[in-house]
């Protein structure tokens, strides 16, 4: 069983809010859908795997490795990209906000165009590439930005509610892409309040609650009979 | 009354025929001041960023003393490095004092810290998801906070903008570094002082227009970033 990421004993403090994951092991081409109520940590935990904060306590490994320094976060950010719930797009077209990334890893020329156009009809936004951030809609700022994810061809793709802002014609097309991306080998990680997408897309459940990630999710894999354990609260 | 109006009638008239003394004066203080600003802005965005974006022990001191600095008066900074350029002075050999370098070297210690604070606003004003995104998808910090300058380049832009606006209407880093010299330091604070302390109040009333007429447009370029 090939592990892509894997933490132990981690412990993330900021303010009053501590986030506590003893175990947590994600398969290489696997769904996880983290869930939980507001507040129970859910966007620190993807950030925390994003590599955008750094825990206080605990080990992380990456595809086998000890991740250990800012160096090494950062060449890791190049394989992990995460998608939040209300993205920023940069001042300026979709095709400059999808070129860089690219322009980071120097993907230039005639492939950075390939790629973002590849990107772009993935999230069916064919024609956007022109189309100036300022002037797209919450469901076209959120297709943008899971376009901009998907054209970094990441190992790990972190998705915080990223299909929240999508209508209801967009979001079996998400959840399609999804499910693609990892049939092709790309670990996703989707936190989600929709109590029927670990159904849809088959994804294992992640349960967090109060900052602590209840246990290895083995046992409940791919199960369609597992409830969620933590509703939303109001 | 008859005494202000024919005044600043001279006034005009020296500025519409494009009198030499006065466009020495303003030649002089634009090149200094514009060199000043080039200076202050290489030093202050980047200084301004750092401390916007940056967590380190002794941040909230950086922060008084920045604020501290945006009030230095100009006869201070004169009158330290008056000391450090003049012949006794541990930096008097490179004989500066009374050039236009000793008066950049000044008008660069005075914009510096009001460049760094307002970059400083404007990055800590910036839309929070800025450096996580850039950092997120695959930047480090520094592309990651070049980015987040760019993405408030008009607060940056304001910030030059100021800078300029200080160190243009300054007079006692001028006067103290410059040495008034006619030609070679004299820049239109220093000559409206000394020209009209000599009696000439149109000369100095021609150069107070032009003066204000930068102030002007500084207000002006600082309202419509201020827009956007």
């Amino acid at each position: 069983m090939e592990y892509l990421l894997q933490l132990r004993n981690v412990v993330f403090q900021r303010d009053n809010f501590t986030l506590r994951v003893d175990t947590l092991d994600l398969q290489a081409g696997k769904r996880y859908l983290l869930t939980g109520p507001n507040g129970a940590g859910k966007s620190t935990l993807l950030q925390l795997l994003a590599q955008l904060l750094v825990p206080q306590q605990g080990e992380l490994w990456f595809a086998g490795e000890p991740v250990t320094g800012p160096r090494q976060r950062r060449k890791l950010r190049h394989q992990i990209t995460l998608v939040e719930q209300s993205p920023f797009l940069f001042n300026g077209t979709v095709y400059q906000n999808l070129a860089f990334g690219l322009r980071l890893r120097d993907v230039k020329g005639d492939l950075q165009r390939r790629r973002i156009e590849r990107a772009l009809a993935a999230v069916g936004l064919e024609d956007f590439e022109s189309r100036h951030s300022d002037n797209l809609s919450g469901g076209e700022i959120q297709r943008v930005a899971l376009a901009r994810a998907l054209v970094l061809r990441p190992r790990l793709l972190l998705l915080d509610e990223a299909g929240a802002g999508l209508d209801t014609e967009a979001l079996p097309m998400f959840e399609q892409l999804v499910t693609d991306l990892s049939e092709k080998g790309v670990t996703v990680v989707l936190a989600s309040h929709d109590q029927q997408q670990p159904r849809r897309l088959k994804a294992t459940i992640l349960p967090l609650c109060d900052g602590i990630l209840a246990g290895p999710p083995g046992e409940k894999e791919d199960r369609e009979d597992v409830p969620l354990p933590l509703k939303a609260r109001a | 009354m008859g005494y202000l109006l024919e005044s600043l009638g001279t006034a005009l008239g020296m500025i519409i025929h494009l009198n030499g003394e006065v466009l020495g004066a303003v030649g002089v203080s634009l090149a200094t001041s514009l060199t000043a600003t080039v200076f202050s802005t290489v030093g202050g965005v980047p200084l301004g960023a750092a401390v916007g974006v940056g967590t380190f022990p002794g941040r909230r001191i950086v922060l008084t003393l920045l604020n501290t600095l945006m009030a230095l008066p100009t006869v201070v900074v004169g009158l330290l490095l008056f000391g450090l350029f003049s012949r006794q002075g541990p930096l008097g050999v490179l004989g500066l004092l009374f050039t236009p370098w000793a008066m950049i070297a000044g008008q660069t210690v005075l914009a510096t810290p009001i460049i760094a604070n307002y970059t400083l606003s404007a990055v800590t004003g910036a839309d929070p998801r800025i450096l996580p995104t850039a950092l997120t998808l695959g930047a480090g910090r520094l592309r990651g906070t070049w980015q987040l300058l760019r993405e408030v380049r008009f607060g940056v832009m304001a910030a030059i903008v100021a800078g300029f606006g200080r160190v243009i209407a300054e007079v006692g880093v001028a006067m103290m570094l410059g040495g008034n010299i006619r030609g070679y330091t004299r820049t239109m604070t220093t000559a409206i002082a000394l020209e009209t302390s000599k009696g000439e109040f149109a000369f100095g009333l021609a150069l107070g227009m032009v003066l204000l007429s930068v102030a002007l447009v500084i207000n002006l370029f600082l309202n419509l970033m201020q827009q956007r």
